[in-house]
Parts: C-alpha cells; structure tokens; sequence
C-alpha cells in the first residue's frame, strides 16, 4: 500500500483511505501515543481521535514542508497530548495546539511564553544530532527513560546521566556563559 | 533572546518550560532517528553484508566479518525478546560469534594450520554454515511475526532472496567450482544479496514501530569495547605464546663424546672444523668412522640485506671408507650475533641426490640445535625433522609440487651461540657428478603477522626468499670429488 495512495483516498473523503490509514500507520501511531497516554482504554480512544484528526486535517499536510510520517506523528503527538490533558486535567496547564481548549493566557504570559519557545528553538540547534534526538524523544514524544535506553542500546542510568548533561548544556546555551549549573 | 528567569528556575520548573517550549514538530532527521527498530535491524543487515562479503586485501577479510558479527549480537540483542524466531536468531549470532571470534585469535598463533584440518573443527564449520541458513530461516519467521503482530499483511522477501543467494555462494563452493564467470555470479549474487537486505528492511518499514526492543545492563558501546578487547587481547597473547614451537631442551656436556675421541682427533686432523664437531650427536660422528678426507666450506650471510652477517654456516663434506664415494654431508648454522627476534626457523634440505642422478641416498637425515646459557650447553632435537610434499607458487615457474626435506624448530630468547646441523650419507652412483648439497635457512624477523604462519609454512607456499616478515638464506656445499681432489665450487 502506497502513501500516496491513502494520502489521495483521504483527500477525496473516501472512508477505505481511513481504514488503511489505521491499518498500515496503526503500529507508528500506538508508538507515538504509547508513552503520552499510558491507560490502554485511553490509548484506542486516542487512536480513533488522531485518525479522525488526520481525516480532518489532511488538506493541511504540504510535501513540500515536510514528510507524511512527519505530519502524521505531530499531528498524531498534539491529539495524545490534548487527550492526556482532557483525561487528567490537573497534569498539566501547558497548551501547545491553538485547537486545543484550554485556559486563555494573558497577553504579557503569551508574550513570555513565546520568548521562550524561540529561545528555547533557537538552542536546540546548537545542539548536535544525537542530542536533539535525544531531547526530542524526552520532551516532544515524552519517551520515558527506559524505553529511550531500550531503543538506543543503552542503559536507564546512561540515559539519565545524558539528559543531565544536556539540560546542563541548554541552561548554559539559554542562561549565557556565566551561568555555573544547579 | 535572554531571560533571567533560567538561572532561578528549579530542575522542575525547567523540565516543564522545555516540554511546553517544542511545539514545533522536530526535523526530519530526529522523525526518522525516533523509531524502536531502525537502530536494531541497520546492525542486523550491516552485520549481515559485513559477514557475507570476503575482501582479501588490508586484512579486510578478518575486519569486516568480526565488525559485521558485533553489529549483528548487538542488533539480535535488542530484539531477542520480541517473538522467539528473533529470540533464535540471538542465540545462532552467539554461537557464531564464539567461532568467529576464536578462530580469529587461533589465527594469531601458529597452531591454527594444525587445529583448522582437524575433524572436530570441520564439523564445527559445517555447524556454522548450516546455522547461517537457520539464521536466515529464523529471520524471516521473526520479520514475518512482527508483521502480524502489527497488523500487516506478512511479507518478508527479502529474508528468503538471502536464503536462495547464500545457497547458491553454498552449491559453488562444495563442487569447487572455479571459472572466470565466477566472479560475475559472486558479484551479481552479492548485488543481490544486498538488494535483498534494503528489500528486508523496506519491509519493516511500518511494522517496525509494533517492535519493542529489550532493556540491556550493558550498552551497546561497552559490549563492543569488550568484544573490540577482547579480540586485540586475545591476538596479543596468541602471539605471545603462540608463535613459537614448544622444544625439549635438554642440558648437555662433554661426557656424551665419551667413546668417541679417536674418530674425533683423526676428524680433527683431516681439517674438520672443531666448533661443528662439538654439536654433533656420538652417533653422527661416528658414522664418521674412518674418515679419509674433509672438505670444508664457510660462509657468512645476512639475514635483512644489510652488511652486518650474523648467520655463519659451514658445509662439511667427510669421505668415508669401503665403497668408493661415500660421504657424510653436514650442514651447520651458528648465529655469531643475535638477531633480535627468534620465532619459527626452518631448514630446507636439497641433499646431493635431490638435484643430480649422480648421487643417492645413504641414509637418513638426522640433526639437533643447540645453545648455551651461563656456561652450560642445551640441545634438543628439531621440533620436526622429515619429507614435506607441498605445492608452491612461483611468478616464475608456476605452480609446482615438490617434496623436500624440511627441519623446524624454535630458539629460546635466553642464551648465546644458536646452533644446530643437519647431516646425511650418500653415495655416488656414477663418477664425475658434482656434490651439490643446498641448505635453505628461513629466519622469523618478527612476531608481527597475522594470520601467523610457519618459517616452515612460509617457504613451502612461496619460493621467494622476502617473504613477510621471513628471510631465507640459501647456502650450498659444492665441490668436485676425484680420487686425488675435491674442488670447492665456491
């Protein structure tokens, strides 16, 4: 089954592209909810609201901006992360989709905010290869430590030791060179 | 942009700022590095096309196959614990790893030539063939499980075209087949092979992520250090008690010539040199019993091209009464300096009968070496004294097959005046033959070299006398015998 062709199918709002959807990108989209909704009821649900997403949203996919496995799991990560919000509302106060309901911030916290993010975006491109793999499997697919150790060949305590360095290392890229660490 | 607030936020706080800060979806790169089983099946098919290649140049045939068998244990390690097909597949890797690897090692020592031929190591390398195919099998079983426990439709190709492919390298290897299309069919095949292994590995492309790759308590780079040590310290002791030949050194003195002092002075007066006549065993000289004449030849020789000659060696030549043309041939060899390195030595014998039809043998060959250390002489018979029959290749002459006589033996690395000789009757057939005895010494410059091979080994698969680190200096005693002379050649 080609991409192209389920893309295609999705587009023309032919359900059968749904259904292969779920069928051929099932296993990458469990992967990528997995960690963020951990429940296993919570994680089908999750399932079914990513693809009705894509279904959605699938006009808004550009090849040209980016690959479909790309899109599909941001899409995919953004629908397990509102979901998690939406099951445990107490988890966290963070909101990262402008379609996901949440508390309005005030204009002075969004200006804040934003600052950050870009800082924040701005540092992780100093970073080398590895390390951005590695930041992006903690903090965007909220990857716990054991399964990141699994996939990498490594040990937890290696993992940790690695994440410790790297927050060290962004602290340092974000505070300035005078900073001396925790 | 910078903010205060960095240095004051608490480890927490940090976290949750840099979790809500990525909103962004990563690049591509990190998109196709986060997957539980790209890592895992990269190693496997590298490790696959590493094993399966033979590049017989830079050592290349020994790197690429351990390289390849480490990326394959590290890769079948993570997914061992997937479906039992991938679990057998860990369990194969082992079992040929172990092999891999100690044969690799026995290559460092000078035993492997003898351990490789025998019936329990030809087995063993039957065992490994036959576990390659089970791999494959097992392989493709594995991807095709994951594939199920995906959802997917099970299509693993790619593991069976490697099956066919390694059966066909298989077939032509056991008929021994050698032609110029050979070459063709190895390089279509391995074009193939490789096809197979990027087909294998498109398949996973989806049913991959349904993997989940088994926790290890020793990463990754720590087991291939280990390996990686393991090897290099295995190669060093190899070649640190491997490559010499184990010697029955045994203390000697004058008492042993006890008996023989008559033929010794009357060897003495006929001009035999006394530092030969004291190595050689009682019964050699007294074969030499009633010795008419002596002819003696000495030369010194250079063992690395340069002008220092450390290695002197002297031909005797005894005639011996009763039937005319009988003599007693010695060749001596005294190492007047030290060399620097004694690993294997070899002497290759090409005694009168060998290169005219004009002489014959009289008798056997025989012979010890000998050393000395604070005052005190040790002797100890050739670790191998006998005929080898062996094929050589020559850019000059071709493939040919001789048999020779060859002694092989090893020095210690204590001691003064390395010596030993080797000695043999022959008589004449027919009168105006010279006598022309060639005594080929092959010398170990260095432990340095893998696979190890023999002095012995050396001379018999290459005529050429620089070959690695091994040098042979070739001497002969030639004279012409009359009833009233005997002419040195030399």
């Amino acid at each position: 089954m080609e991409e192209r062709d389920i893309i295609e199918r999705l587009l023309g709002r032919d359900e059968t592209g749904l259904h292969d959807l779920l069928r051929y990108y099932g296993p990458l989209m469990r992967y990528i909810i997995a960690p963020i909704v951990t429940d296993p009821h919570d994680q089908e649900d999750c399932l079914s609201e990513a693809a009705m997403r894509v279904w959605d949203r699938v006009d808004q996919f550009d090849p040209q901006r980016g690959s479909w496995t790309a899109w599909l799991t941001a899409v995919v990560r953004n629908t397990a992360r509102n979901h998690r919000r939406a099951v445990q509302p107490h988890h966290s106060t963070q909101d990262l989709d402008e379609n996901t309901p949440s508390t309005q911030p005030t204009p002075e916290e969004l200006l804040l905010r934003q600052e950050r993010q870009a800082a924040v975006n701005r540092a992780l491109l100093l970073l080398s290869p590895d390390e951005q793999t590695l930041f992006y499997r903690k903090y965007y697919y909220l990857q716990p430590t054991a399964q990141i150790a699994a996939e990498l060949g490594t040990t937890e305590r290696a993992v940790e030791g690695k994440l410790y360095r790297l927050k060290k290392r962004l602290r340092k890229l974000l505070g300035g060179e005078g900073y001396a660490g925790p | 942009m910078r903010d205060p607030d960095w240095e004051a936020m608490d480890e927490q706080e940090f976290e949750a700022l840099l979790e809500s800060s990525v909103i962004q979806p990563p690049p591509e790169e990190v998109v196709a590095e986060v997957t539980p089983w790209r890592l895992a099946t990269k190693r496997i098919l590298t490790g696959i096309a590493l094993t399966t290649v033979t590049l017989n140049f830079w050592w290349l045939n020994y790197l690429l196959p351990a390289i390849g068998m480490a990326l394959m244990l590290l890769g079948f390690r993570a997914l061992r614990r997937e479906n039992r097909w991938l679990g057998l597949c860990f369990g194969i890797t082992v079992f040929r790893a172990v092999y891999l690897y100690a044969g690799l090692i026995l290559n460092s020592t000078i035993w492997h030539s003898t351990i490789f031929p025998s019936p329990v190591v030809y087995g063993l390398t039957g065992v490994n063939l036959l576990l390659t195919f089970a791999q494959f099998f097992c392989l493709w079983r594995g991807f095709r499980a994951v594939q199920q426990k995906a959802g997917l439709p099970a299509r693993a190709g790619g593991a069976v075209a490697l099956m066919v492919w390694y059966g066909v390298i298989f077939l032509l290897a056991l008929v021994q087949y050698v032609g110029f299309i050979l070459l063709g069919i190895l390089l279509v095949s391995y074009i193939c092979i490789l096809r197979s292994l990027w087909k294998l590995s498109k398949e996973l492309d989806q049913a991959g992520y349904a993997i989940r790759p088994a926790p290890v308590r020793i990463e990754d780079g720590t087991a291939a250090l280990a390996i990686a040590i393991l090897l290099v310290a295995g190669c060093f002791l190899g070649w640190l008690l491997g490559c010499k030949y184990p010697m029955d050194w045994q203390a000697t003195g004058p008492a042993e010539h006890s008996g023989a002092e008559e033929i010794e002075a009357q060897l003495l007066e006929l001009g035999f040199p006394d530092y030969v006549l004291q190595d050689l065993t009682a019964e050699d000289i007294a074969a030499c019993d009633g010795a008419l004449r002596v002819v003696t030849d000495v030369h010194n020789h250079s063992v690395n091209n340069s002008a220092n000659e450390p290695l002197r060696i002297t031909g005797v030549a005894v005639e011996l009464p009763g039937e005319q043309g009988r003599w007693m041939i010695f060749h001596h060899f005294l190492w007047t300096e030290d060399p620097g390195f004694y690993g294997t030595e070899s002497i290759q014998l090409w005694p009168a009968q060998h290169l005219s039809e004009g002489w014959r043998s009289a008798g056997t060959v025989s012979g010890r070496v000998l050393y000395d250390k604070n005052g005190q002489t040790y002797s100890a018979p050739y670790y191998y004294l006998g005929e080898q029959t062996f094929t050589s290749d020559s850019i000059f002459w071709g493939e040919q097959t001789s048999t020779d006589i060859f002694a092989a033996f090893s020095m210690p690395e204590t001691g003064e005046n390395k010596r030993g000789y080797l000695a043999y009757p022959v008589a004449a057939l027919q009168d105006g033959y010279i006598l022309d005895s060639w005594f080929n010494y092959t010398h170990q410059r260095t432990a340095l070299q893998y696979p190890a091979m023999t002095a012995m080994e050396a001379r018999m698969c290459n005529g050429l006398n620089w070959y690695g680190p091994f040098y042979t200096v070739q001497d002969a005693l030639q004279f012409y015998p009359t009833a009233e002379s005997a002419d040195l050649l030399s």
